[in-house]
């Protein structure tokens, strides 16, 4: 077991290589990068006739910057080298720790993504509270009321979220509930007079901000997980453990919470890991409908201003989460499941 | 002779006693249907122009009419503007006559009169009109065409490329499997809609170079399920029968594992699609999709959240976003309970 999870680990390795040189090198290959985005905004400044240009400028001709300039510039991007090698620059600095600098504010990216990770964590944490803390009772109470008015009306709100694209629940939420019936602020994760409030005043202004994307968040993973439950235990339901159960005497509420329950937890552990990654990452859909300021905002918006150093950041951590986490649901089913044995029979997949 | 064999007819009737999911298929392949003569009841360009006893077919003429054949004066020379050519017959009363479409407007004209303008019938913008004047019904007609059309092609190119490498990756095993179980987990781990993002922001962007960026990511989730069920038959014994009886690799796969793992791709089907709608609004949405000028469901989200005081805009588009999901998913819910008519029995 022990060989398998280290194994697990050191193949981190060759998949976070890849997947970082693959987005270097589309970031490399693609015009219209930070050098091309300064010259235009240098031939946009000399159309106007700038003339606060230093004289280093080369003015003539709709205004371009000098050679020298431009090879100053492309060296303070990294861009004179070639891709590969300025790659393994880049590699060589991640491993020192450093992402580098914003070509957009110039702060270190580490510094950016660090200011806005409270709010993503904020909501990942809470949308994953809400999720379980619904979810497992729901998916409960469904399985054994299978069948029943309950189950139906729950059903095809399950399955509303299930269908839906949680881009569009949230859209559609702004729309009904912040635009026509005027209950909740349109976007934003504070109050613009934040910083006036009291403790508590903070709280509540934050818990009021935060309804809206928490339902379109939690509509995401709501239906998998409730569904998931509760077929899982009806499976266990219907096990020929839980008839014994039953047959010696126990009584059906015990036969469910102390035997079916624990067994039908299993499914659930095997993608509890991947919840790392919405913790941190969130959804920049979400986000950017709400315009809430978290990480994922933050990577539209790199991408938008092809602001690359900060993109490649972003790659690094929600990449590292990525597989971490799916190395965590892998120890979490060792551990609801003294079954399981991996590496063992050779597949684990 | 094609023959449909038992086992599919069952499932077909299985299918079809679940009404949600086949009412829900069938309106779906009439809206598809419907779709692709939009032209005919959304269009700018008149139906039948009779002008001094000759017929006229503009929608099909494959050429532009300028309107000094309608005798509009001669340096009229850009294409007739038939709304107003229909008026003009009228006021003259000359027994030439023009027959509009149900809708008279086209997806990307722009009507300048009617900028963000409320649904009515008197100018015929039925749900409304957006930014430069545009129909919203109009948009939203073949808006579906284009989100459906690339949803099914998305589907045919990403199986296909599944299917091939998911089936040689289970049959094979070994060193090709380990190479792309390692290629698969990579395209896996990058961000899905990050990385089309990014070689979205620089590609010209059309339906098809949009459509070859998402082939590009998006083969893995079918190949791994094909990956899969091709294991998980090849270790079943008549398909060592079949090669202790001599078959070739490909009459092993061809004939006898893939028809049965049919089952496993005809599920997916619906789901894909409503994957494909999805990913492709959210794109425009976004602004890394079509071009804005374009008519799709994404551009017309787009707009409506940034003018949410027109609500028609995002009410109409929202709505048709959700009732089609929904009932792709009905299908999809429906085939999967035709294809696995696994009962839960449970205690009490």
């Amino acid at each position: 077991m022990t060989s398998y999870f280290i194994r697990r680990f050191l193949l981190i390795v060759p998949t976070f290589l890849g997947v970082t040189i693959l987005v270097f090198m589309l970031t490399r290959l693609v015009p219209g990068g930070p050098v091309e985005r300064l010259l235009q905004e240098a031939a946009l400044a000399g159309a106007d006739g700038a003339a606060s240009f230093t004289s280093d400028v080369v003015s003539s001709g709709g205004s371009t910057l000098s050679n020298d300039q431009l090879d100053q510039l492309k060296a303070y991007y990294g861009f004179d080298k070639p891709p590969l090698v300025s790659y393994f620059h880049w590699l060589g600095n991640v491993f020192t720790g450093d992402l580098g600098k914003s070509t957009r504010y110039g702060d270190p990216v580490w510094d950016i993504i660090r200011s806005r990770l409270p709010i993503s964590i904020f909501y990942g944490i809470t949308t994953l509270i809400l999720t379980y803390g619904v979810c497992i009772p729901l998916g409960i109470v469904k399985a054994i009321k299978h069948r029943t008015v309950f189950d139906n009306v729950s059903s095809a709100l399950v399955f509303l979220g299930y269908a839906i694209p949680s881009y569009v629940v949230a859209i559609a939420l702004l729309t009904s509930f912040a635009f026509w019936i005027d209950w909740f602020p349109l976007s934003g994760f504070v109050s613009d007079n934040f910083d006036d409030l009291s403790l508590i005043g903070k709280g509540l202004d934050i818990l009021y901000h935060a309804v809206l994307p928490l339902i379109a968040y939690v509509a995401g993973s709501f239906a998998f997980t409730t569904m998931l439950m509760k077929n899982s235990l009806m499976d266990n339901l219907a096990a020929d453990y839980v008839r014994t159960a039953i047959a010696k005497g126990l009584n059906f509420r015990s036969a469910v919470f102390d035997h079916a329950l624990r067994n039908s937890l299993i499914p659930i552990a095997t993608s509890f890991g991947n919840n790392i990654t919405l913790i941190i990452t969130g959804s920049f859909l979400i986000e950017k409908i709400f315009n809430i300021d978290g990480f994922g905002l933050l990577g539209f918006e790199s991408l938008v201003e092809r602001d690359y150093p900060v993109v490649m950041g972003i790659l690094v951590i929600s990449s590292l989460l990525f597989m971490i986490g799916n190395i965590l649901s892998d120890v979490c089913v060792a551990v609801v499941d003294p079954r399981v044995k991996f590496g063992a029979g050779g597949s684990n997949q | 002779m094609f023959k449909l064999d038992p086992q599919t007819i069952k499932q077909w009737k299985r299918f079809r006693s679940i009404k949600r999911g086949y009412w829900s298929a069938l309106i779906l392949v009439t809206l598809i249907v419907l779709s692709c003569f939009a032209e005919l009841y959304v269009n700018n360009r008149a139906l039948i122009v009779s002008y001094e006893g000759k017929w006229y077919f503009p929608t099909y003429a494959g050429k532009i009419l300028p309107g000094s054949m309608f005798g509009l004066g001669d340096d009229y020379i850009s294409e007739t503007n038939y709304r107003d050519l229909k008026q003009k017959f009228k006021e003259e009363d000359k027994g030439n006559w023009v027959i509009m479409p149900l809708v008279p407007f086209g997806p990307e004209e722009t009507d300048g009169d009617h900028i963000f303008e409320s649904p009515s019938l008197e100018t015929k913008h039925f749900l409304g009109t957006y930014d430069a004047g545009r129909d919203v019904l109009a948009a939203l007609v073949y808006g579906f065409r284009t989100a459906m059309a690339f949803a099914l092609i998305l589907l045919v190119c990403t199986y296909i490329a599944g299917i091939c490498i998911g089936c040689l990756m289970g049959y094979w095993g070994g060193a090709f499997d380990l190479l792309f179980q390692r290629l698969i987990e990579i395209w896996n781990t990058v961000p899905f809609l990050y990385v089309i993002m990014i070689v979205a922001s620089v590609l010209s962007r059309s339906f098809w170079t949009l459509l070859g960026v998402m082939v590009f990511f998006g083969w893995t989730t079918m190949t791994w399920n094909m990956r899969t069920s091709t294991y998980k038959e090849k270790a079943r014994e008549y398909v060592s029968a079949a090669s202790a009886l001599g078959a070739s690799n490909t009459r092993i796969i061809g004939s006898h594992i893939l028809p049965n793992t049919i089952s496993v791709i005809v599920t997916f089907i619906p789901f894909s699609i409503a994957g494909g709608i999805a990913a492709l609004t959210a794109l425009d949405y976004l602004g890394f999709g079509l071009p804005p000028d374009q008519a799709s469901w994404g551009n017309l989200l787009k707009i409506g959240t940034a003018n949410l005081q027109s609500g028609w805009i995002v009410t109409s588009v929202t709505v048709s976003l959700i009732v089609v999901l929904l009932m792709v998913t009905y299908v999809g819910e429906a085939i999967r309970e035709a294809f696995d008519p696994k009962k839960f029995s449970y205690y009490e």
